[in-house]
């Protein structure tokens, strides 16, 4: 029996459609995991599940029950709970105050009636077998915790569907396997779970059904029993796409960077040499340790141990300055948080990182600024008025040109490229893409971490797919394709390499 | 087509409203002041500017410290200890230059003090230049207290400098004289501000103020370091009250270690408010600090002028204040209301 259908649902953002006729349906007591890319509709299927977005057409049954037009708080109370990827748990206060939050016991009073409500939150969590402290404060607990204990919290208002959003990415493999001990009890109580992951080896040891989506399209539905981790991975990725075919061959110089033996907070004895004009993948799923990878050879996190040699010469880590006196650069992700000084103008924003290094040159002569600036806008096509004009009023990839400017301008010679696509549309991510050849042409050295595999494919000599903090594989050029990354980096395949791998 | 010659009018003014509404407030101020007084003289005007030295300067210091979205309210106390032991100085050198230097340089320390604490420790501005506030009031009066009144000038209440010294009709000459019927300590408050406004719109370190205060983590990757940089502003903030107590002891030939520098933490950072220089930093204008602490200049003049009360000066200076800042928040509001207005007629 179906506890939940939802048949037929459209729904477009400005005229752009992201949900194309889909149907999805859970039953009762059973873990159902839903599969698609970055992008594929999931999460705004499951936001209009739980109603933070309305539906363009189409019909969401819950238990037998139409509830398209029922407010966020309405299908909580008939039990849908989403435990959200960042969990939403207050960690100032104490594990039972998280449960009760706006719900709790009062006398005739108004005085909250403690007892009862640590009692309470102690019988359930004896009944879900979990070891958490009412009384203890959230902020002391690990993540794995705290996602038990926003799963216990929507269970005690009697969730009858629960909506796991990659409750693994944080979890250690032991932290995983209590996890999935309790919600495969929970199945047995006749819940239902919607499991969303990229994991294979996960996905098929928890669920029991699957769903993919692609492109906001329903793709199939069926039993993981019948199904291979490499037939879901061809799924996900659909056919193969049209490569726009302007990757050339090129002649490599000595090798410029290399690590030995790089630890840090998310990665592990990373092996990696790359030469002169190369450009060099990193990818992986989220959390798998490239961008934190990427991070530590910048200096913006520190490294625990290891060494890095730049042009030959090792590099004292954990300074930002150093790195970029080593010719490096890092064009960070998150363009928003990480490279926007909104409050500047084009020009500002592209003169910053240059000027830290020519410090003790004290003035600023305008007129050589705006020479540079107006060299960066012709090289990489910068769409813009003025250069007083502020950052904020471009687009998010013209953005992404002043920044990649701000970093061309220190003259640095090894690239560290965070993400650099996010949030562009289609158009400048090609010219993106071309940018990044004609440097490489030109003798930069170039490390993009992207999860995006079709980019790597288009661009990349070579590709080191990551998995929990690990390469654990360098694909050649010829070699990549989403298909086979994402059999590396969801361990739809085994295969462990040393990362040294020329 | 009308309309929008009309929108075009407006978006100017807006413009400039938004940028430079410390003049319009300065002159708002100013008119009233005129015409309560019933006219003005050349002298008058350069009166105000040399009632402005003081506390000018040590916005000046404090609008650096709010660029980069910090706070520094030590800088009242500091000017009673700073000035405190200048006066002590100068009693014992008998020399300008040295007492100019001291100053400066013991200002430098006291601001590097919260630098250190702010950039290092990372306890908030607010707290750790309230505790230092505290800690230079209260030690500026305990010295006056303990030292021998030989140094503080004869008394145990007030640094008083000693009016036989050689130097001391240069001295004070220099704090009250007129040069080209400009005050002296006028032309240094010009001289600040024009060195001011161009670190901050044509120098390195000028940029990198805005950018740490606009995206301190932006600024941070691109390798402004962020917490050097703290220490570094305060410290000039420090050296900026330093030269305040200096120009102060020269205009008054004493220190009140009670009572000098108080509330001026407040008037200073009201004064870079009006300015228009936000709170949250990234941005706002130097010269905008100069309007901005004239503006309280000259609402005194006014309550002179008018004859009432001198208790009701701080009631003024705080509807002023908020009447400011409102100019500054509701543009954009309107702004936005102007523009769904604009959508809803599409």
């Amino acid at each position: 029996m179906n506890i939940l259908e939802m048949k037929n649902i459209n729904k477009s953002f400005n005229g752009v459609p992201v949900l194309k006729d889909v149907n999805f349906s859970v039953e009762k007591g059973e873990i159902h995991a839903l599969l698609g890319e970055n992008g594929a509709g999931k999460s705004t299927l499951m936001n209009i599940l739980t109603g933070v977005i309305p539906l363009d057409s189409g019909e969401v049954i819950f238990e037998g029950e139409h509830i398209e037009n029922q407010a966020i708080k309405k299908r909580q109370e008939l039990g849908i709970a989403f435990v959200h990827q960042e969990l939403n748990l207050f960690n100032d206060l104490k594990v039972y105050e998280n449960i009760f939050l706006g719900k709790e016991y009062v006398n005739r009073f108004g005085t909250l009636k403690k007892k009862e409500m640590i009692q309470k939150s102690k019988e359930l969590f004896e009944r879900l077998r979990i070891e958490i402290d009412p009384t203890a404060e959230v902020s002391t607990l690990k993540v794995s915790e705290k996602q038990l204990l926003e799963i216990s919290k929507s269970l005690f208002f009697s969730a009858k569907l629960l909506i796991l959003d990659e409750p693994t990415t944080a979890l250690s493999n032991d932290e995983i396997e209590h996890l999935f001990i309790i919600l495969r009890r929970l199945r047995d109580e006749g819940k239902s779970i919607i499991f969303i992951s990229h994991k294979m080896p996960e996905i098929f040891t928890i669920s029991d059904r699957y769903t993919v989506l692609r492109n906001g399209m329903f793709i199939q539905s069926g039993k993981i029993t019948d199904a291979t981790p490499e037939e879901v991975t061809r799924l996900l990725v659909g056919a193969s796409y049209s490569t726009l075919e302007i990757y050339q061959k090129r002649k490599l110089g000595n090798v410029v960077l290399e690590l030995k033996k790089f630890s840090g907070e998310g990665f592990k004895k990373i092996n990696l040499t790359v030469r002169k004009g190369e450009i060099l993948g990193l990818t992986g799923l989220k959390g798998s340790g490239s961008s934190e990878l990427m991070n530590a050879i910048f200096g913006t996190q520190p490294a625990q141990s290891g060494s890095i040699f730049v042009f030959d010469k090792p590099i004292k880590n954990g300074s930002i300055h150093v790195a970029m006196k080593a010719k490096m650069a890092l064009l960070p992700s998150n363009r928003k948080e990480n490279s926007v000084i909104p409050d500047m103008s084009l020009l500002e924003n592209m003169y910053v990182a240059e000027h830290t290094l020519s410090a003790l040159n004290f003035h600023i002569n305008y007129s050589k600024e705006l020479n540079k600036f107006y060299n960066y806008k012709e090289m990489l096509g910068i769409k813009c008025n003025k250069p007083s004009y502020g950052i904020t009023s471009l687009s998010g990839g013209n953005q992404q040109k002043v920044f990649l400017a701000r970093w061309l301008n220190t003259e640095a010679d090894i690239l560290l490229l965070d993400n650099p696509t996010q949030g562009i549309d289609v158009g400048a991510k090609a010219e993106i893409y071309k940018l990044i050849l004609n440097l490489a042409e030109q003798g930069k050295t170039i490390l993009i971490n992207t999860l995006e595999i079709p980019e790597l494919q288009k661009i990349a000599d070579r590709c080191a797919v990551f998995y929990n903090g690990e390469i654990i594989k360098i694909l050649q050029h010829d070699e990549i394709d989403e298909e086979t990354v994402m059999m590396y980096s969801t361990q739809a395949i085994g295969g462990h390499e040393d990362g040294e791998n020329q | 087509m009308v309309k929008t010659n009309d929108n075009k009018i407006l978006k100017y003014v807006s413009a400039t409203w938004s940028g430079y509404s410390f003049i319009f407030i300065f002159f708002i101020i100013f008119l009233i002041y005129y015409i309560s007084n019933g006219g003005i003289t050349w002298n008058g005007v350069m009166n105000i500017l040399r009632h402005t030295s003081v506390i000018g300067i040590i916005a000046l210091g404090m609008g650096i410290v709010v660029i980069t979205g910090e706070i520094d309210l030590s800088v009242g106390s500091t000017l009673a200890l700073v000035g405190g032991y200048s006066v002590i100085i100068f009693n014992m050198t008998d020399s300008i230059i040295v007492t100019l230097i001291f100053a400066i340089v013991f200002g430098l320390i006291c601001g590097l003090l919260n630098g250190v604490l702010v950039g290092v420790t990372k306890i908030p501005s607010f707290i750790v230049t309230l505790a230092t506030m505290l800690i230079f009031r209260s030690l500026s009066q305990y010295s006056c207290k303990i030292l021998n009144p030989e140094l503080t000038g004869g008394t145990n209440s007030v640094y008083k400098i000693i009016n036989t010294l050689s130097s001391f009709d240069l001295f004070y000459k220099f704090g009250n004289g007129i040069l080209f019927t400009i005050p002296v300590t006028g032309i240094f408050l010009i001289l600040v501000t024009v060195l001011f406004i161009y670190i901050s719109t044509r120098t390195k370190f000028g940029k990198k103020l805005y950018a740490v205060g606009s995206n301190a983590g932006a600024a941070r990757l691109s390798g402004i370091q962020v917490n050097l940089f703290r220490v570094i502003v305060f410290g000039l903030s420090g050296a900026m009250v330093g030269l305040a107590a200096f120009l102060w002891i020269a205009m008054n030939a004493s220190i009140d270690p009670a009572t000098t520098g108080k509330s001026y933490e407040m008037y200073a950072i009201a004064a870079v408010v009006i300015g228009g220089i936000s709170m949250s930093g990234g941005r706002g204008k130097c010269i905008g600090i100069l309007f901005g602490a004239m503006s309280y200049t000259v609402i005194d003049k006014i309550i002179v002028a008018l004859a009432v009360d001198s208790l009701i000066n701080d009631t003024i200076k705080g509807v002023i204040l908020i009447v400011a800042m409102l100019m500054q928040t509701l543009s954009p509001i309107i702004k936005e209301k102007m523009k769904v207005r604009k959508l809803k007629e599409l």
